[in-house]
């Protein structure tokens, strides 16, 4: 066993044939295990550029009709074939506005609780029950919203905001119009309740990356907890959280079915955000079926490129912060 | 003054030195202020037990060094000093730690004002993820309200103190993670001094330096004692011998034996520090 000699130095003829066989025919399914590997990156390749030449194909027939007034125009008249994509942009941004103003700061300051203050027996607990709530089928989140938080919004908090900003200037039409329950607010809402895991379990494990002897720095300056969160480890984690904050972001533009049910459907840009409104993938859903003639069909293909490059965007950059702070760390 | 009463055990001691050790071990502590006593202090991993007994005073405007072999409780000892162990739950310190007659242990104490009043090095350098200036600025900032003017020039004399001035004075604004290693503990050392502690506490601050960066901390230290109390961890025994004007040895979480610099290393009373000062173990 001790001499495993390759060229037949010490071994016989009959031998030296037997394991150059074997030697082949490991080479030749190594070979084919190259192959198979490779091909599979390719097929990944092969469908990302098919899905973009045929979002760019099916949305030719739009494009050339409307031209770049297709991004700025808010009509969307299947009647008269009349479409433009503002409304759903617009409610795209918004919606992902809100959900992201609101699951930012909680998600980090659930990371920061989970990784500095909370008590052993509590962080395990907490943190499952983040990781559930990313595994929760957003069609679950969509009849919950429609049925049980729509209305409970429509009951109480917008008839009080509505009373409460009635008589400030700008804020008055941002919480303006008929309580209606479902509409842009409550679709933001429900998206950050779905992005918050996001955020949390990323902001955590970043966290958990900062050195215990920078934050004993920080405390062995006299710093206080709020004190050394603020000025220590949130400027050195500062990249990873906002890689975080960005596939939230993409998670938040592109999320549909949860957004389908409450936003309300309508193709309207309006200033309060009580009022239903539309998003891209919303728009999608709601109206492929019921798309007939070239140019509706090819319009709602062209709300999907838009959405495409807005959401290649994002992750694209939140790919980039990852990797930068990759490079810090390691 | 000394917890210790082990035999004294001349014939290990070192042959030159004539004097009685009984003599030496008194002498030098008369008369001295204490800045901070330590009576029959105990520490608690959970349950295990990593400090047994613990009694010495630390001279005001001294340097004291602990020293050990790894393991035998001399960074713990130091981390109690300004209640780090604070951060961490199921660890607890018992018995008396005085600083100018208050007990740092009790409850209720000020923990963000004690850490200002007694500062700590660590063994790596520890720069914050912001510019050079904003390194020192911060802390000054965290218990004054200063005009910028005057932040000016604490940063200044803080970094001239630690004889950092002349390198950075150019590039206030670059990231202080981006110095050299012996430049990060000296931005660090600067940072403790501008929040104007009383005492510093060094652990371990040369162990990941080059030798020219460690005369450079050593140097420094010994000038930051006329306007501080200054106690020191370290594994490395000339340093302590160097730098300090008192040295505890400590094992398996005992002090075994704490003394002048002088005498401990020329005239150990006790077979342990004997062996440990020689290189016999640890």
């Amino acid at each position: 066993m001790s001499e495993v000699t390759l060229n037949g130095a010490g071994v016989s003829g009959a031998e030296a044939t037997s394991r150059a066989g074997v030697l082949r025919r490991l080479r030749t399914t190594d070979i084919v295990f190259h192959g198979l590997t490779r091909g599979a990156a390719i097929v990944v390749l092969l469908l990302l550029s098919g899905v973009i030449i045929s979002l760019i194909h099916g949305s030719i027939p739009a494009l050339g009709a409307f031209g770049l007034g297709f991004l700025v125009t808010e009509v969307w008249n299947p009647v008269t074939e009349q479409f433009g994509a503002l409304a759903p942009i617009y409610g795209t941004l918004v919606t992902s506005f809100i959900a992201m103003a609101i699951a930012l700061p909680v998600g980090i300051m659930v990371a920061f609780f989970l990784t500095e203050l909370c008590p052993q027996v509590l962080r395990r607990p907490i943190g499952i029950a983040i990781e559930l709530l990313a595994g929760i089928p957003s069609i679950i989140y969509g009849i919950w919203g429609l049925f049980v938080f729509a209305p409970f919004l429509q009951r109480y908090v917008q008839p009080a905001l509505i009373d409460t900003f009635a008589d400030v200037p700008v804020l008055n039409a941002l919480f303006a119009g008929p309580p209606y329950g479902i509409g842009m607010l409550t679709a933001g809402l429900i998206l950050a309740i779905m992005v918050l895991p996001f955020i949390t379990s990323i902001s955590r494990d970043v966290f958990d990356a900062v050195p215990p002897v920078l934050k004993e720095a920080a405390y062995g300056v006299g710093c206080t907890t709020w004190e050394v969160f603020g000025s220590v480890i949130l400027p050195f984690t500062r990249v990873g959280v906002i890689g975080g904050f960005m596939l939230a972001l993409g998670r938040a533009l592109g999320e549909t079915m949860a957004v389908t049910f409450v936003i309300g459907n309508a193709h309207k840009v309006s200033s309060s955000i009580f009022a239903p409104g539309t998003t891209i993938s919303a728009s999608i859903a709601n109206e492929f079926t019921e798309a007939v003639g070239e140019l509706y069909t090819s319009s709602l293909v062209a709300l999907g490129l838009i959405l495409f490059v807005i959401t290649f965007i994002v992750l694209a950059i939140a790919r980039y912060m990852l990797l930068r702070l990759e490079q810090r760390v390691g | 003054m000394n917890a210790q009463t082990s035999n004294v055990q001349q014939q290990n001691g070192a042959a030159q030195v004539a004097v009685p050790v009984a003599t030496h071990a008194k002498v030098d502590t008369k008369g001295l202020p204490e800045k901070i006593t330590i009576r029959n202090l105990e520490f608690f991993y959970g349950d295990s037990r990593a400090l047994k007994g613990i009694s010495l005073s630390l001279y005001a405007n001294k340097t004291t060094a602990f020293i050990g072999p790894s393991g035998c409780g001399k960074s713990t000892l130091l981390r109690i000093l300004n209640r780090m162990y604070d951060l961490y739950p199921g660890q607890r310190a018992t018995g008396d730690v005085l600083f100018d007659g208050d007990n740092l242990l009790r409850a209720g104490q000020d923990i963000n004002l004690l850490r200002a009043r007694i500062g700590m090095v660590f063994q790596k350098p520890t720069p914050f993820p912001m510019s050079i200036y904003e390194n020192i600025a911060f802390g000054i900032r965290l218990y004054e309200r200063l005009p910028r003017a005057e932040v000016d020039s604490r940063v200044e004399s803080a970094l001239r103190r630690a004889a950092l001035w002349d390198e950075v004075k150019d590039k206030l604004n670059a990231n202080g993670q981006s110095l050299s290693g012996g430049q990060q503990q000296r931005l660090c050392i600067a940072r403790t001094v501008a929040v104007k502690p009383e005492v510093i506490l060094f652990d371990e601050p040369c162990s990941a330096l080059d030798p020219i960066s460690t005369a450079k901390i050593e140097e420094l230290i010994d000038e930051l004692k006329q306007d501080y109390t200054i106690v020191i961890v370290t594994h490395n025994m000339q340093q302590a011998a160097r730098v300090s004007d008192f040295t505890a040895f400590m094992y398996l979480g005992e002090l075994i034996e704490f003394g002048a610099t002088e005498t401990l290393f020329t005239t150990p009373r006790d077979s342990r520090t004997q062996a440990y000062i020689t290189g016999r173990f640890g």
